[in-house]
């Protein structure tokens, strides 16, 4: 196989040392004398910086250095870790990214380590390093190995060749320390060796032979002539390392414990390949189980019947592939939390559960952004000062939950804050003087919360630089509906706001409602779909011009999709109303024949098509026609008036 | 037949530049991710060299390198880790366990083709 | 017409674009359509396909009004017919969908073509291909490449890329409602 490219590879393995050094950094700034995550970073930054030195991140090595050298000297005792060490370490773990990245600018470098050195000066004082030695033509060359050479892999008779090929050699064996054989361990390497070398040789060239023995052997190395010049004419070295040899414990108990868990990594395109597959043949069985279905081959149908139950397997082993752990985007919050909390002045805690919880990638991938803005928001908004905490009665920091659960095909998480909650009154001001509701008007708390979700409202009565960064909780209901999901805040004053998201499991299947509009059919995801409706022909004239129907004592828009499409057909005497919701907003869609639920394979359209905002992809039916997808959102957002009434202005 | 080679070390990128600059240099190669799989290949198989660094997760490359010295077996085997500058203290705690040589990160593919041609008895 | 003339000018860009062999000559795919030969580098082309169930997408830019189920993948399928201001018409048992690969916009585009009757694949003569004149064609200039003596025909060699990227650039019709 080509294609391996280690240098590609680095770079995924930096990121994830990266992830470990930081969750490290930040674990350890609550422990600061936990040895073990002093370790745990210093390995990383080791790492990391022999690897990018290998794959030519010159910078980047030569930047890791000095935070591991820091590092070093917390992990020798010479120096505790500090607060500050640990807040300059992570600082230093982002421009480490972006030396990865090949982007960094070298003054933030500079800067970094500055402060760096500050940090470990404040914790105690410097250290220095020394080293180096020197070289001549014709030598004599004595050496006798360490006892237990051979054991340890070095070749005596390698050498000796090595020695050979620098020059003319004449080699004498001296054998004055052989014991009697009696006393001789085979394994032992007691022979001395006598070596006249002639030639233009430089003394480096010999040394460089015994390299890797040179400390712990006898080593002399003479010039021939009588060459009076140098004091350092011999080398001998003789140092036995007083190292007390730690056992290795239980080597073999240490095997066992290993094959729990093998992994293989797999580049995430060529998952999606191997689902767009699956979904294929998803499609290919369904066609092939609606030609048998009604034959009288029984053969065939038991055949037939077998390959959908696999297929279906399939698809469901398919999807636990995709599904990653929530924690790999929890994990990230923690520095956030920590950066906010510098930010703000506040203490902030971080807790969160349901860690184990799987949501398929490209969820976990697209809930980052909207999840950095909902914490961004609950700390700079909704978490008061410490001084304001304790007159409240609440401890001094202040607590952020994220929690994430599984609830049938979704999951649910969760964002809460033990702030001051949401100031509805303010809500409601900002929405009047908005225009987004009457003055006065009357709302349920719920539905006058869920105000801050619109476009264009902004809650922060004074804007300040963390949550006023151009992006509002619009963006953020729209990103979590693109995932088909839904968003919904609760508050109670005094005592912190919870902002729940249900977002699909996966992005990749959805059971949808088939439902036929014209000749066209089409798809709407069933997560969506809260009821089914008769939409009798008097009721339908009665409508006419009208674009509301009263559903149980509410309005309720609807949009006539057959008018919408431009299908030029007549409508069905028999049409549907199907009321799809996000959130609180729903909408009726009046359809003329409801088809059945169907297993939908969700496909991309092409670029021509992307910009169609009422269909967010397309499936391939049973009888490999195609069908479009409705984006619920985008039709929710259509048919509530404000919405139109900017459309018609813009 | 090509000398078998063994190389441990928790970094995949340098595996498999590990790896590349070997076969390229006709050696047949084995790889470990850590210092447990390490010791499970070389005790299962007896290789020619191995290749091992020093800092890795589960058993580092000093524990690993007294493992196998302490097996009759592995007497002899060339044992080479790979460190990241001339740090001594490592280096003798290395030499001590029962390494044969070293080499300093970073290197070239043909430093450590050298370093190999050093270590393998002809 | 501001945006005719961006397509105008990608349109005199493309005329270096026909990649004839250093013999000067050209592999391509001749076809029908309204009654005109037209022709597309034949290494462009994926697959012939006899006609498929096609879906309207209301909304969608009229070029590319429908699509299909092409192994697996939603293909947009193209009437060339507009770009030629040529009149709609039936499809008949001649008709066939030729599929191609088209890059687009830095993406690389399937896309089936609509098409009458699919002739031959034929090699063209440099030596017989003619500057598309200003004046005097019934065609918008920007979307034909270069006109070719072929037997007794004169074969219009579109340009694909501008077409497309006007349809993709163009504002689809907003949903009607």
């Amino acid at each position: 196989m080509s294609g391996e490219d280690p240098t590609a590879a680095f770079r995924i393995e930096a990121a994830e040392l990266l992830e470990q050094i930081e969750q490290g950094l930040l674990d350890l700034g609550h422990r600061l004398d936990d040895m073990g995550l002093v370790n745990a970073v210093f390995r990383g930054l080791h790492t990391l910086k022999g690897s990018g030195s290998m794959f030519g991140f010159d910078a980047l090595a030569a930047f890791t250095h000095h935070c591991e050298s820091a590092f070093d000297k917390v992990r020798k005792g010479d120096v505790p870790a500090t607060p500050e060490l640990v807040s300059v370490i992570l600082s230093a773990g982002d421009h480490m990214r972006a030396l990865v990245e090949g982007e960094a600018p070298a003054a933030v470098g500079d800067a970094i380590l500055a402060r760096l050195a500050a940090a470990v000066e404040a914790a105690a004082g410097g250290v220095p390093v020394p080293h180096a030695p020197a070289a001549k033509q014709g030598w004599r060359v004595a050496f006798r190995l360490p006892a237990d050479a051979m054991a340890n892999g070095t070749s005596p008779l390698a050498l000796l060749d090595e020695l050979r090929a620098l020059g003319e050699a004449e080699i004498v064996a001296q054998l004055d320390a052989v014991p009697a054989l009696d006393e001789l361990r085979p394994s032992d390497c007691l022979i001395g060796w006598d070596c006249t070398l002639t030639g233009d040789i430089a003394r480096e060239a010999i040394e460089d032979v015994f390299i890797f023995v040179m400390d712990d052997m006898t080593l002399t190395i003479e010039p021939l002539a009588v060459e009076a010049d140098s004091g350092d004419a011999a080398a001998p070295a003789a140092r036995g390392e007083p190292d007390a040899p730690v056992r290795a414990a239980g080597a073999p108990a240490v095997v066992a414990a290993r094959s729990q868990g093998e992994h293989v990594r797999v580049p995430a395109e060529r998952l999606d390949e191997l689902m767009d597959r699956v979904g294929e043949l998803v499609i290919a069985q369904s066609r092939l189980s609606q030609l048998t279905g009604d034959g009288q081959d029984l053969a065939l149908r038991s055949v037939s019947e077998e390959i959908e139950r696999l297929a279906g397997e399939m698809r469901d082993t398919m999807m636990v592939l995709r599904m990653v752990p929530v924690s790999t985007l929890f994990g990230r919050f923690r520095r956030l939390i920590h950066d906010l909390a510098i930010e703000t002045g506040k203490a902030i805690e971080l807790a969160t559960d349901g860690e184990t919880t799987e949501v398929d990638k490209t969820v976990i991938e697209r809930l980052f952004d909207p999840l950095v803005h909902i914490i961004r928001n609950s700390c700079d908004h909704g978490l008061e000062s410490a001084e304001d905490r304790i007159a409240a009665g609440k401890p001094a920091a202040g607590l952020v939950r994220l929690s994430a659960h599984q609830a049938g095909g979704e999951v649910l998480i969760t964002i809460s804050d033990d702030g001051r909650g949401i100031d509805g009154d303010r809500v409601r001001a900002k929405a009047e003087a908005n225009g987004l509701i009457q003055p006065g008007q009357a709302m349920a708390d719920e539905d006058l919360l869920n105000l801050i979700f619109h476009p264009g409202f902004s809650t922060a009565v004074q804007v300040t630089n963390l949550s006023g960064r151009g992006v509002g909780m619009d963006v953020v209901k729209r990103t979590i509906e693109s995932l088909r999901g839904s968003i919904d805040v609760r508050s109670i004053p005094g005592q912190g706001s919870t902002i729940t998201l249900r977002i699909p499991l996966t992005l990749a299947i959805i059971e949808g409602l088939l439902v036929r509009v014209g000749q066209g059919s089409y798809v709407i995801p069933l997560s969506a779909v809260e009821e089914c409706l008769e939409l009798s022909l008097e009721e339908d004239l009665r409508s006419r011009g009208r674009s509301v129907i009263t559903l149980r004592d509410r309005l309720v828009p609807f949009l006539r999709l057959r008018e919408m499409f431009a299908t030029g057909t007549r409508p069905d005497p028999y049409q549907k109303i199907v009321v799809v919701a996000t959130g609180r907003e729903r909408v009726g869609l009046v359809v003329d024949q409801i088809v059945g639920n169907h297993q939908t394979v969700i496909k991309s359209l092409s670029a021509f098509h992307r910009g169609v905002a009422s269909f967010s992809g397309a499936t391939i039916l049973g009888d490999g026609s195609v069908a479009l997808i409705l984006d619920v959102g985008q039709l929710v957002a259509l048919a509530q008036p404000q919405e139109e009434t900017l459309r018609a202005a813009g | 037949m090509s000398a078998s080679i063994l190389t441990v070390d928790d970094s995949a990128s340098l595996r498999m530049a590990i790896r590349i600059a070997l076969t390229g240099a006709g050696y047949a190669v084995t790889e470990a991710a850590d210092g447990v799989e390490g010791l499970a290949k070389a005790t299962a198989t007896r290789f020619d060299l191995i290749v091992t660094d020093l800092n890795m997760p589960n058993m580092d490359g000093l524990q690993m390198i007294r493992a196998l010295r302490e097996q009759p077996s592995q007497a002899g085997v060339p044992i080479i880790f790979l460190t990241t500058e001339s740090d001594d203290g490592m280096k003798a705690q290395a030499k001590a366990a029962g390494a044969t040589g070293w080499l300093v990160k970073p290197f070239q593919p043909d430093q450590l083709i050298r370093v190999a041609q050093k270590v393998l008895a002809k | 017409m501001p945006q005719d003339d961006v397509l105008a000018a990608s349109a005199a860009a493309a005329d270096d674009r026909i990649a004839w062999s250093p013999h000067g000559e050209l592999e391509v795919l001749i076809f029908e359509l309204g009654g005109e030969t037209f022709a597309l580098e034949a290494i462009m082309v994926q697959e012939i396909l006899d006609l498929l169930p096609e879906t309207f997408i209301p909304g969608a830019p009229e070029l590319v009004a429908h699509v299909v189920n092409f192994r697996g993948k939603i293909v947009p399928v193209a009437d060339l017919r507009l770009a030629f201001g040529m009149e709609r018409a039936e499809a008949t048992k001649d008709s066939r969908i030729v599929v191609i690969e088209l890059p687009l916009d830095g993406e690389t585009m399937l896309i089936g073509l609509r098409t009458d009757r699919v002739h031959e694949v034929a090699t063209f003569q440099q030596a017989r291909a003619d500057e598309v004149p200003a004046v005097g064609i019934r065609w918008k200039r920007q979307h034909v490449r270069s006109l070719i003596r072929w037997h007794e025909d004169l074969v219009v060699l579109p340009d694909l890329g501008a077409i497309f990227l006007s349809a993709m650039r163009g504002h689809p019709s907003a949903p009607v409602h």
